[in-house]
């Protein structure tokens, strides 16, 4: 069937495009005439005769597939995209670093949490479904997708509790083992969700005492962030139960110099990143989270008025001991400014590296980066219009400019 | 309006009351009066998530981000989306818990406490997206933070626009 219509509207279209009222089924029948007139007409039917006959063969009739997705790529990014204009609706692009092309999509819902697991096989997406598309009830649930396909293979439908933030990764995280899943919930009374991924279940809600988020640590500890500065960590039995908690020393002030929640994986733990541009980076190897010296980002001249500012406020190398972060010049409240410059650090003297100006790219204020973990790692920037350049991380080089990636880029990930 | 806005304030202190001690509550509002009267009003920096195409530069319009009372607004501006700063568009239901902040009105010289309701039930509304943050703070500090979807607690929670709503005057 499909062969015999891509056979006639081949052929309709050769006559079209000779202009003649000629039948399909008797080419040349039109120039039967006077024999006065044959001399005169017989060149052009002939030359056109000639045409229809040289024509190219039609195209062969093509078979509708899907697409696989090739072995996975270091540079491989996924892209959280919250559709903030249309926020039932957003989504996370993968996007690959070194062909510059979208090789697909995983549906994400309103207002979600994407994390991935530590084996990069899974991705999994908290977030929250209205009946009636933008209304009626609420339904929370984590849907987990095949990173190797892209489909989802199966859910966690959660009480309405989790948390409706902006990214980051301590929204919904993974276990180190992946035997875990915690889902951050916020009502706004404070608790968490410790699921299993593979069974598919809820295994227990474990109260907070005000703190907040899931920030994941070995098989079986969770730590949240409270107003005091300080880190509750829960420890869980096999079951995922409560089997312990303790409360830190403070490690900020919330008043005099904020961290921002948007912490950044390293090598023993996290790094967060104040308000004011001190490095905060905290163990989390052994049973209580540890902290190591404060180190800045700015000089003391530069104090106050350079600042770091984004939605996802930085990234880590970690092999390379490498940190970008979008910084600006501004005051108190520019905190989610994006960056006008991403700065460069060595995580082991504390030294800048280099500055790079982001209008030198061609993009406007950078509101999230994260940078691949490979040894030729890849950089990705994504400004406030969307826009994402992809630099070597190394120099600095602008290899690539995609132009408005998604509609609202705030997070950027990768296994 | 002196009853709504008594009822607004009383929404606020019950939900600012279950996740606080009475301690902690008179410590913030100290903190936050103390540092509206020590903070000067700060030079404003729209580079942040805000697209700048999309709301006007008129400061003193309530279609404008620069409208003195979004000063820790996360949104899109109800003024632009049929209602007004202190009214949701016709069809949504306002957000009974919120969080606060303390902004400068350049006209009388005066701060005040402000509270950034959202409005909700309909999608989001895609207009005059603002995102101010003086004074704002991360989750850890909820009753500062504009990150949350403070239309959690709605039955239909969905996020449609902020407003900023008057709650009375910071004294110095």
């Amino acid at each position: 069937m499909t062969d015999f219509t891509a056979a006639v509207v081949s052929r309709t279209r050769v006559h079209w495009h000779l202009g003649l009222r000629v039948s399909k089924t008797r080419p040349g029948a039109g120039c039967a005439m006077r024999v006065s007139q044959l001399v005169s007409a017989a060149l052009p039917c002939l030359l056109l005769v000639a045409a229809v006959q040289a024509a190219p063969p039609p195209l062969p009739a093509e078979h509708l597939t899907v697409e696989t997705l090739p072995p996975r790529s270091p540079h491989w990014i996924y892209v959280f995209d919250d559709a903030f204009d249309n926020e039932i609706d957003a989504r996370v692009h993968l996007f690959d670093g070194d062909s510059y092309r979208r090789l697909g999509q995983i549906d994400a819902g309103f207002t979600p949490s994407v994390n991935i697991s530590p084996d990069g096989a899974t991705t999994a997406v908290a977030t929250s479904y209205f009946a009636r598309g933008s209304r009626g009830t609420r339904t929370d649930v984590v849907e987990f997708t095949d990173n190797k396909t892209l489909a989802v293979t199966h859910e966690i439908v959660l009480p309405p509790k989790r948390v409706e933030t902006s990214p980051n990764l301590f929204n919904i995280a993974y276990s180190a083992d992946g035997h875990f899943l915690y889902a951050a919930y916020v009502t706004p009374a404070a608790s968490f969700g410790v699921l299993d991924p593979q069974a598919g279940t809820i295994l227990g809600e474990i109260d907070t005492a005000g703190c907040v988020l899931v920030i994941p640590s070995g098989p079986n500890r969770v730590s949240s962030m409270c107003e005091s500065g300080r880190l509750l960590t829960v420890t869980l039995d096999a079951q995922g139960h409560e089997a312990g908690r303790a409360m830190s020393e403070p490690f900020f002030d919330a008043d005099k110099d904020p961290v921002f929640v948007q912490g950044m994986p390293t090598p023993r733990g996290y790094a967060f990143l104040s308000f004011l541009g001190q490095v905060h980076e905290v163990d989390f190897s052994g049973a209580q989270p540890a902290f190591a010296p404060v180190w800045s980002l700015v000089s003391p001249a530069e104090r106050g008025h350079w600042r770091p500012g984004a939605e996802q406020v930085g990234a880590i190398h970690r092999a390379l001991g490498r940190l970008y972060v979008p910084m600006h010049e501004g005051g108190e409240g520019t905190h989610k400014d994006g960056g006008s410059e991403i700065w460069v650090f060595d995580m082991v003297t504390h030294q800048r590296l280099a500055r790079w100006p982001v209008q030198r790219y061609g993009l406007a204020r950078v509101l999230a980066v994260q940078v691949s973990q490979d040894p030729a790692p890849l950089l990705f920037a994504a400004s406030n219009s969307s826009d994402v350049a992809v630099l070597d991380a190394l120099t600095g080089h602008l290899r690539h400019l995609e132009k408005h990636l998604g509609q609202t880029v705030w997070q950027m990930l990768n296994p | 309006m002196m009853r709504s806005l008594d009822q607004l304030f009383e929404q606020s202190t019950r939900s600012l009351a279950q996740r606080t001690s009475r301690r902690s509550l008179l410590g913030t509002l100290g903190r936050m009066l103390t540092g509206a009267a020590l903070l000067p009003l700060l030079p404003l920096d729209r580079a942040g998530r805000a697209r700048a195409d999309e709301v006007k530069a008129d400061p003193s319009s309530q279609e404008s981000c620069e409208y003195w009372k979004y000063c820790a607004i996360d949104g899109f501006l109800c003024a632009c989306c049929g209602g007004t700063s202190t009214s949701c568009p016709p069809g949504s239901v306002p957000s009974p818990i919120t969080w606060i902040g303390t902004c400068h009105n350049p006209k009388d010289a005066r701060d005040y406490i402000v509270s950034y309701n959202d409005c909700c039930g309909k999608t989001s509304c895609g207009h005059c997206d603002c995102n101010r943050n003086e004074r704002e703070k991360p989750v850890y500090r909820p009753s500062r933070n504009n990150d949350l979807n403070w239309c959690m607690a709605n039955a239909d929670s969905n996020y449609h626009c902020s407003v900023s709503v008057i709650l009375g005057v910071a004294e110095k």
